[in-house]
């Protein structure tokens, strides 16, 4: 059987993204031989080449439907995708990936606003988890979770652009002006 | 609950049905009231009020005294909680100190846009359907949720109160006896049957026919449904 096959039937039975080395250790192959087998499934498994994609996402490989074929598959499986999140959702989510781990305080802290309902939600659509407690008290400390890498379509955290590129240095110096001229009135 | 405002029904994602159940669920804290969208809410009811009605002027009062205090509710809720040890009457922020916060949550905003469109981006990939089960010794038990499961299944085990059940009196085979005793003298119709028993022998003595009917000693006949059931013996 060639290496490509292996990889690929152990990728089609898994709906969790399955990691290089996991590849190798059920297959029996080399780390050169999956990382080969996996370039030649990427090719093949291309969105203008087929309905099915690879996606390399949470750490890991994974074979998914391709997103232009997904009003048939929704329909056939007879589901509707989860509502959108709203904008607080998503402030929260950015909170945690970039600055985080943080408590629910220190995320409240960032936005302004009490977050604890909208970190609850997030919490039950499985987007953040607990992981252990603030050094100073008990606070639980919140981070993404492997279903948020894989809804978001990243293989890690480094997949993120860096949080000081998303606004311009003029922009910020702009809200300091505003800031202290207002102090001056 | 039937108050001036019992006729108003909303619906929205959170919540559908009478306007007053949806009070009653966010003051018993089992609705978040940050999950319910309070210009909807009055879009609703400014859609359903009839300003013809005599009673127009006595429902919009009583609606904006709730209205209004669900907007107090809201906004209090939103205001952070303070940090443990954190004083009431902390010194304001600097204006440096504000910028730079303004500035951190500048970029948080920009992220959370950025993140939409890469979620929505992705949203479209349905991964295999068949989910492994975890491998043995992979399985991460969390020790406070399975205390809370443990203490869920274990409630129901608990023998539910009876003190309000009055004494069993009569037993399925009593009024099998007495039925099979009927017919020795002919068919005989379940509501003659059952005349001058209390509801409780009644329903044993339906049990106690079925029962007979199924052993094979009877047979129930009834030419339509609900109409008049009839007893014979079989064979």
């Amino acid at each position: 059987m060639r290496p490509a096959h292996l990889v690929e039937a152990v990728l089609f039975s898994s709906a969790r993204p399955v990691s290089r080395g996991a590849l190798a250790s059920c297959t029996g192959l080399s780390a050169g031989e999956v990382e080969r087998a996996l370039a030649e499934l990427a090719g093949r498994y291309s969105p203008e080449r087929s309905g099915v994609v690879l996606r390399e996402v949470a750490g890991g490989f994974q074979l998914a439907t391709n997103p232009a074929c997904s009003a048939a598959v929704e329909r056939f499986r007879g589901e509707a995708r989860p509502a959108p999140l709203s904008a607080a959702a998503h402030e929260v989510l950015a909170c945690v990936l970039y600055l985080g781990p943080l408590t629910r305080g220190a995320i409240s802290r960032v936005r302004g606003v009490n977050s604890d309902a909208v970190v609850r939600t997030l919490i039950e659509r499985g987007l953040l988890a607990e992981k252990g407690s603030s050094e100073e008290g008990q606070a639980a400390l919140l981070d993404v979770t492997e279903d948020f890498l894989v809804a978001a379509g990243a293989s890690s955290r480094e997949d993120f652009p860096p949080l000081e590129s998303l606004v311009r240095e003029e922009e910020l110096e702009r809200v300091r002006e505003r800031l202290l001229r207002g102090e001056g009135r | 609950m039937t108050g001036p405002l019992s006729g108003f029904t909303v619906e929205l994602d959170v919540y559908s049905g009478p306007y007053e159940w949806l009070l009653a669920l966010i003051l018993r804290e089992e609705l978040d009231i940050l999950e319910v969208p309070l210009r909807e809410l009055v879009g609703l009811y400014l859609r359903s009020r009839d300003p013809r009605s005599p009673q127009a002027l006595r429902l919009d009062t009583e609606f904006v005294g709730s209205a209004s205090a669900l907007v107090l509710l809201k906004s209090r809720t939103l205001l952070p909680l303070p940090e443990e040890g954190e004083e009431a009457g902390e010194e304001p922020a600097s204006p440096e100190e504000l910028a730079e916060r303004l500035g951190t949550y500048l970029k948080v905003r920009r992220a959370a846009e950025a993140l939409r469109s890469r979620l929505e981006a992705n949203a479209g990939h349905h991964p295999s359907a068949h989910e492994a089960p975890p491998r043995p010794g992979r399985q991460r038990v969390d020790r406070k949720r399975l205390l809370l499961s443990a203490r869920r299944v274990f409630s129901r085990l608990e023998e539910p109160p009876v003190e309000h059940l009055g004494p069993i009196t009569v037993t399925v085979q009593e009024l099998a006896a007495l039925i099979l005793a009927s017919l020795s003298r002919g068919p005989v119709s379940y509501e003659e049957l059952t005349r001058g028993m209390d509801r409780l022998r009644s329903a044993v003595a339906f049990a106690a026919a079925l029962s007979l009917a199924h052993e094979g000693s009877l047979r129930l006949r009834q030419p339509e449904p609900l109409g008049p059931l009839t007893l014979e013996r079989a064979g």
